[in-house]
């Protein structure tokens, strides 16, 4: 790589990362001061910032191609080093033919919707709010998107995280957005965890979380991993714990249809598009690990079996379209995640792209239901024919009406997971309150909880 | 004799069970007519939200609905006084509301304190907050509430008071005895003894040094201190809290979780299965067995949910299966079993019914109206749906009970539980009640010394006058005096307009009928500035057609009449012959290319088609997606332009006459008999009163809306169309009227049509604002010149039309102009973000029945119904002005009363915001990923409304008006109960008067002249808000002939 071009890439990579980031800095710090800024404003300069950033990033594409380099790295110094214990810390982004696409791709769908939404949440009174969001959502997307070391996706993947859980419960005046939001939340914790745990594995079998160390030199998605069968699977594993978190792969997809709470476009980015991805993503990123063990593999492909089929089953019998959009979303991740686990990696890049623009579109226009239905019915002259599949047909009745109760209720996962996870941590969590309980009552030598007979509130809508 | 004994007995006995299941299958069904009436969103209808009230007078029943469904009646009391202050509210009006409210009382005086009118007045003026006890109590002890006046109360009346106070200390309190009298009971001595517990600060020997601050705090202190005393041991007036009469509602007060969630989340899935129309791809299985055999079928199967509360839900169901239970005996178990008693029942199961009413209202809807849909629900499918929440409300009770209150006896008893372990609902405290004297006294200059001199009867009568003067009653006066200002305002112009001359041109150029919606006021007002003599007429806009239609290119027949009517006759579509070649050609690529689309549609959500459309089309789907979103108004052109090649051919006809005997869907059935025709088009043009100065050119123009991601969509189309688009009915009735045999009939029945005059029918896009003509190659060519002028006019008219609707559009400049106006409409209607393509009905408050002369050239701003009625022709009977009252108000004050709702409580009356709406079933929308079903309109379509009862001006005499109350019931208990105003134009003079309490009172205007402009927009350019009325001069018919003090003789 000669020196002039590197020296062409930092700029146009830097403005590629700091464009969100400076949208992010002046939409929230206008909010952190109290200072409401107009319609038009959050609208031109988010404008702004998408175009500089994709413009970036196609000219980081261009320059690639012209340059026929397929692996550029642009770092932004050493945060932690600590050279006894093999131990640094770098923010690195690095653009090669996974980050790339997945970058601009980002930008498209995120501009588009940006537009979309200026005139759709038009005098909504969070539409400063939902900008903010939107900002952090960018700016996280395009920081995992380019991360190159593992501590870089993980503070990118947070970023997405924090977002879509806001956003979620962006209507947070009702109930069921806010608790729809929390479990959103606290799946994404679960996933996080999982992420954490694998990075610092990691850290401690390679001394260093950059995927080019971790992966080899050779640009995606040639690299082996540096890393032995057994370590592969173990954080193998708790990688597809984090990215079947994020990607709402079973066990954990019943957050996604409760994510429809927030207004139409963010559905339609975040868990039609890009959002729901970023598992996908992560797999991908890490793909010669799971090269490097082939019961990782089997586990990556038969999760996204069980997904797809699960998801396509249940997307049959969704009776609100923004339910059967996301099971149907979430069947083609399965499938994603198959080929991932297959190894066909080029397939599942494609594919995804495909279908993040197909199901935005779909979700953009799911309002518009019933005025398609209606086209389509008087194209065809009758009412719609509503076919039963092969399955529902030839399964015996007990089996049909077993399993349409199964997908009906989404798999009982959420039930499931109630039961079996979070009822056993609450018990947990409620006796050692008892035991604290009795411990300060025993100190105080009385009833030490003045909580415990605070009166419900009184309301005075009378007067 | 002892068996048959026996058998008497099991009988009887049966006979009382029977007896009681078909009481409480009466119930149920007397309880469905609490829930909403909206049926599938797709044909939306407006109706008064409350219809089921309609029986009692309007102020008792929006408190009444405010108690049942926990909505709001009126605006918020801050709203309100934002209007008191912005000017909308005057108030002169609240002073004549109080005055009308209290009568004779006005004057009563309360103690020395003043009248009670004025104590309500101030009341309204003055905001009066209440807290919580513990938070006054911080208040008051830390806050500054008792250190400074608050900061709304007049400068001179705190000044006063703390001067006053000064003295009174000074004076009275300080140097002892008066000279005479003051026993031990003296308002001084009181005050001395009541005032010696304050701190240390006030000692009164110290006074004289007091700076002006701490004789404020003192004035404060010490009347915090008088009203405490005065208010303590006074009775309280305010209304009972009653405690909710379900399980939950106790639970729920108890800290414990909500039941209904629990119960809500399953049901809604349940229900959206059972109603859905067809978008699931695989439909509920057994659903055909009605609501309670599928849910019995489907959960009753092993290895259900996992979830904890429902474990026993297999078991109950099997219970009930093994104890041969119907809905109905399920039903009687579980009350049973919760314990309700026979005197609750009633009022427990309409509460069991509106905990979830949306979905409780469709179903109700399917199963009465099922006509309607695809998919009907059977009879008796509510009862069943209480019947299944029943079992699942019990479970989820116990589950509750046990989980967080350890509650594991039987269900009868947990309410009870849950009670005992309620700490009990605070009353008002003697602190709240204190501060409300308190901030009043601050604000009305009440010093310590009046209040000490109060005896405890007084006290009593002025906390009782507070206490009932509630929130609700406030928000009452100023709702009437919100609606009066506008009644005034707008009586007063009209009186003013009718002052003026009213006359028909002489030789109309153009005659346009127009439907009455208040969206064509504008349209109408620009098209009469534009051209002097055009007459323009109203009419509900299914023109006197009734029918149900079926297109060139649909796929079923739609009623297209207002709903109460059910139409008797059938109207097809066909090609012209030369041209039905090419019409089975593109119905078959239309056919084709629809189940393709409709294979991809249902493939894009599946597996494997999924898979590869995703994979290989997904990356072209970026094209539509950034084209649609950027440039949504060339995209559709472009559409547009593609779609020319599959349309339907344009060259077709109504097959409007009939060749059998009776009417039907079948081909040979189609249309009307010659003598159905002419009753039709006699009926119109009598109704309108067009039966003399026929022009060359009458054009009908029904008016219908198109919409992108717009589930609501039906709500902007015509509503005397029910919901549907009126163009058709605006073409048959040009067809009819140009008919040489229905003219000979209408000759023959005294209206004869000159041969020259020709009806031409169109249909207006008022989204869009586009028009376009329909069987124009019928038009002779001796008035294609005429037609050419027509359009002309007409053409400048819809950019004038559109140029005003965007002053209301926040994204639309002020300074656009026409052209471009007309280019942001479009571009509205076809964007896929845009959430408000048009502000529909919203800002409609008047609806005026009379002669377009009378208000011609008068400014209404897009605000008034205008249906035309020429009173001169009707008979003594009044047959004419009945048989319009009779469709008008019902549909008028249907939309009116329905925004209404929808404003004053979006989320509970209406659907809330559009933009996180899910459509469900492809029945309504759901807020999110499961809600309730939710009815009413969304926010941003009432967002620009004014919350206003609607008012009727009609023009006829009071004495006639009394008659056909009396004669029509449904319009007497409309007008009787005050849910519209009504008022009369009288025919013969400027002259108003307004219907209350029963009367015709004469309305005398206060206005004495009007702003005169010369057209439309030289009032409304550069303005967003509301504007009042104004006479545009260039709209002022040319007075030819200038109506004289008497009545105008139509020839």
């Amino acid at each position: 790589m000669s020196v002039e071009s590197n020296s062409m890439f930092a700029p146009l990579g830097a403005c590629v990362v700091a464009a969100p980031a400076v949208l992010l800095a002046v939409l929230g710090l206008a909010a952190l001061g109290g200072r409401r800024l107009t319609e038009s404003a959050v609208n031109r300069l988010t404008q702004a910032a998408v175009i500089l950033g994709l413009a970036a990033a196609l000219g980081v594409l261009a320059l690639m191609l012209h340059l026929d380099t397929r692996h550029v790295t642009l770092e932004l110094g050493e945060w932690v080093s600590l050279p006894q214990e093999h131990f640094h810390f770098t923010v690195k982004f690095v653009f090669d033919r996974l980050s790339v696409p997945f970058v601009v791709l980002s930008y498209v769908l995120c501009g588009t919707i940006g537009a979309f939404a200026n005139s759709y949440l038009h005098r909504d009174p969070g539409f400063n709010r939902f900008f903010a969001f939107y900002a952090i959502f960018l700016l996280g997307m395009v920081v995992s998107s380019l991360a190159g070391t593992i501590e870089t996706l993980f503070a990118g993947w947070e970023l997405v995280g924090l977002s879509s859980a806001l956003l979620v419960a962006f209507f947070h005046e009702r109930p069921s957005p806010v608790r729809n939001g929390l479990r959103v939340w606290s799946v994404y914790r679960v996933a996080d965890a999982a992420f954490l745990i694998a990075a610092v594995a990691l850290h401690h079998a390679t001394g260093a979380g950059d995927f080019d160390g971790l992966m080899g030199a050779d640009p995606w998605p040639e690299g082996h991993a540096a890393l032995s069968p057994g370590q592969a699977l173990w954080i193998g594993l708790l990688l597809l714990v984090a990215a079947a978190g994020k990607s709402a792969l079973v066990p954990f997809s019943g957050w996604l249809p409760r994510a429809m709470e927030g207004p139409t476009p963010s559905s339609a980015v975040f868990y039609g598009a890009l959002s729901v991805h970023l598992g996908a993503f992560l797999l991908l990123r890490v793909s010669p690990v799971l090269e490097a063990s082939a019961w990782l593999s089997v586990a990556v492909v038969g999760l996204g079996l069980i997904t797809a089929v699960f998801a396509a089953a249940a997307s049959r019998v969704q009776t609100d379209i923004k339910s059967a959009l996301a099971f149907a979303s979430l069947t083609q991740i399965g499938i994603i995640v198959v080929e991932i686990g297959l190894g066909l990696r080029y397939l599942a890049l494609v594919h995804i792209i495909g279908h993040a623009c197909l199901r935005t579109l779909q979700f953009l226009r799911a309002p518009t239901l019933l005025h398609d239905l209606d086209t389509l019915e008087n194209a065809i002259g009758e009412h719609l024919p509503q076919v039963p599949g092969f399955w529902e047909r030839v399964l015996p009745v007990p089996v049909r009406l077993w399993l349409y109760r199964l997908v009906l209720e989404r798999g009982y996962l959420d039930g499931g997971l109630n039961e079996c996870v979070v009822r056993p941590f609450v018990r947990l969590f409620r006796w050692f309150d008892r035991l604290e309980r009795r411990w300060t009552d025993f100190l105080a030598r009385q009833p030490s909880r003045d909580s415990d007979h605070v009166p419900p509130p009184t309301r005075f809508e009378n007067w | 004799m002892h068996t048959s004994a026996t058998c008497d007995r099991l009988r009887s006995a049966e006979g009382d069970g029977q007896e009681r299941l078909d009481q409480l299958r009466n119930a149920i069904e007397h309880a469905a007519h609490l829930l909403p009436a909206q049926g599938p969103i797709t044909v939306f209808i407006h109706h008064n939200t409350l219809h089921a009230l309609e029986d009692l007078p309007f102020t008792q029943a929006v408190a009444q609905a405010a108690r049942t469904y926990g909505c709001q009646p009126y605006l918020s009391e801050d709203r309100y006084r934002e209007e008191l202050s912005r000017g909308r509210i005057r108030t002169e009006d609240l002073f004549a509301v109080l005055l009308d409210d209290l009568g004779e009382e006005a004057d009563r005086l309360i103690g020395f304190l003043g009248t009670r009118f004025h104590v309500r007045l101030s009341m309204l003026q003055y905001p009066l907050r209440l807290a919580p006890t513990a938070e006054l109590k911080w208040l008051v002890a830390e806050a500054d509430a008792l250190l400074k006046f608050r900061d709304d109360a007049p400068a001179e009346v705190r000044q006063r008071t703390i001067e006053q106070t000064r003295h009174w200390v000074m004076r009275d309190l300080r140097n002892g005895r008066r000279p005479h009298g003051g026993g031990k009971s003296s308002p001084e001595s009181r005050a001395r003894a009541a005032l010696a517990e304050l701190s240390p600060r006030f000692r009164l020997s110290t006074a004289e040094t007091w700076n002006e601050a701490r004789w404020e705090a003192f004035c404060l202190h010490a009347l915090w201190r008088v009203c405490q005393q005065g208010v303590h041991g006074v009775r309280s007036f305010g209304p009972p809290a009653g405690p909710g009469v379900r399980h939950r509602d106790a639970l729920l007060a108890a800290g414990g979780e909500d039941s209904d969630r629990l119960v809500d989340e399953l049901l809604i899935r349940f229900c959206a299965a059972f109603l859905d129309q067809g978008l699931a791809n695989w439909a509920l299985p057994g659903r055909e067995a009605g609501f309670y055999r599928a849910f019995c079928r489907l959960y009753g199967q092993r290895g259900g949910p996992p979830e904890r509360w429902l474990r026993g839900l297999r078991r109950e169901i099997a219970r009930g299966e093994a104890a041969g239970f119907g809905p109905l005996e399920s039903i009687e178990e579980s009350l049973e079993l919760l314990g309700v008693s026979n005197s609750d029942q009633d009022e427990y199961l309409s509460a069991t019914l509106l905990a979830l009413r949306g979905w409780a209202g469709m179903l109700w809807q399917m199963e009465v109206r099922g006509d309607r849909v695809a998919h009907a629900a059977p009879r008796g499918s509510l009862v069943e749906f209480v019947a299944v929440r029943l079992i699942l409300e019990r479970l989820a009770l116990a589950h509750v009970g046990r989980e967080s209150l350890g509650y594991t006896g039987p269900l009868a008893g947990l309410a009870q539980a849950a009670r005992a372990r309620t700490a009990p609902a605070e009353s008002v405290s003697i602190e709240q009640r204190t501060f409300l004297v308190f901030q009043l006294a601050q604000v009305l200059g009440w010093t310590p010394a009046d209040l000490f001199r109060l005896s405890k009867d007084e006290w009593s009568r002025l906390v009782e006058e507070l206490e009932t003067f509630s929130s609700l009653e406030r928000r009452r006066v100023f709702h009437v005096a919100y609606e009066r200002h506008y009644r005034d305002q707008t009586l007063d112009a009209i009186t003013i307009r009718a002052r003026r001359p009213a006359a028909r041109p002489a030789r109309p150029r153009f005659q346009a009928i127009f439907c009455i919606d208040e969206r064509e006021e504008s349209f109408r007002r620009h098209l009469e500035e534009r051209a002097g003599d055009v007459e323009t007429f109203g009419a509900a806009g299914f023109f006197a057609v009734p029918m149900y239609y079926r297109g060139i290119g649909d796929a079923h027949f739609v009623p297209l009449c207002p709903v109460v009517i059910r139409p008797r006759h059938y109207v097809r579509e066909t090609v012209v012959a030369p041209l039905e070649d090419l019409h089975r050609r593109r119905a078959r690529t239309r056919r084709a290319l629809g189940a393709a689309w409709h294979q991809v549609h249902v493939g894009s959500r599946s597996f494997t088609a999924g898979a590869l459309l995703a994979a290989l089309v997904g990356p072209l789907a970026t094209f539509p997606l950034v084209a649609r979103i950027l440039f949504p108004r060339l995209t559709a052109r472009l559409r547009r332009l593609a779609g020319e090649l599959i349309r339907p051919p344009t060259g077709t006809r109504l097959q409007l006459e009939r060749i059998a005997e009776s009417p039907g869907p079948a081909a040979d059935q189609s249309g009307f008999r010659v003598d159905e025709m002419a009753e039709s088009v006699e009926r119109l043009l009598r109704e309108i009163g067009l039966t003399s100065r026929f022009a060359r050119l009458i054009v009908v123009a029904g008016h219908g809306s198109s919409s992108l991601n717009n589930p609501h969509g039906s709500a902007y189309n015509c509503g005397a169309c029910g919901g549907s688009r009126g163009g058709p009915n605006a073409r048959a009735f040009a067809l009819m009227a140009n008919d040489s045999r229905v003219r000979q009939r209408l000759a023959e029945r005294g209206l004869s049509l000159p041969d020259e005059t020709v009806f031409l029918g169109a249909y207006h896009n008022t989204c869009n604002d586009s028009v376009s003509y329909l069987d124009l190659d019928r038009l002779p060519a001796s008035h294609a010149a005429e037609f050419e002028e027509f359009r002309r006019d007409l053409d400048i008219a819809r950019e004038l039309n559109a140029h005003e609707r965007c002053r209301r559009f926040e994204s639309a400049p002020l300074a656009l102009s026409g052209e471009d106006a007309l280019r942001h409409v479009e571009r509205r209607a076809e964007d896929l973000a845009q959430p408000r393509p048009e502000c529909g009905h919203a800002t409609n408050a008047l609806c005026v029945v009379g002669r377009r002369a009378r208000t011609r050239g008068l400014f209404l701003d897009r605000r008034a119904f205008l249906a035309s009625y020429d009173p001169t022709q009707d008979d003594g009977r009044h047959t004419l002005l009945t048989r319009i009252l009779a469709a008008v108000v019902p549909v008028c004050a249907g939309i009116s009363l329905e925004y209404y709702f929808s404003y004053v409580d979006p989320e509970g009356w209406g659907c809330g915001t559009k933009l996180p709406h899910n459509i469900v079933a492809l029945l309504g929308v759901m807020d999110g990923a499961a809600s309730d079903l939710r009815p009413g309109l969304p926010w941003q379509m009432v967002e620009i409304h004014e919350p206003l009862r609607p008012i009727f001006l009609v023009e006829t005499t009071p004495v006639a008006m009394h008659e056909l109350l009396d004669r029509n019931a449904d319009l007497g208990r409309l007008f009787r109960n005050g849910w519209a105003h009504l008022a009369t134009l009288d025919p013969d003079a400027p002259e108003i008067h307004v219907f209350q309490d029963g009367r015709f009172e004469r309305h005398e205007p206060a206005l004495v002249d009007l702003p005169e402009v010369e057209s439309s927009s030289a009032w409304y350019r550069g303005w967003r808000d509301h504007l009042g009325c104004a006479l545009v001069s260039k709209g002022l018919a040319p007075a030819r002939e200038p109506m004289p003090r008497g009545r105008e003789r139509v020839a």
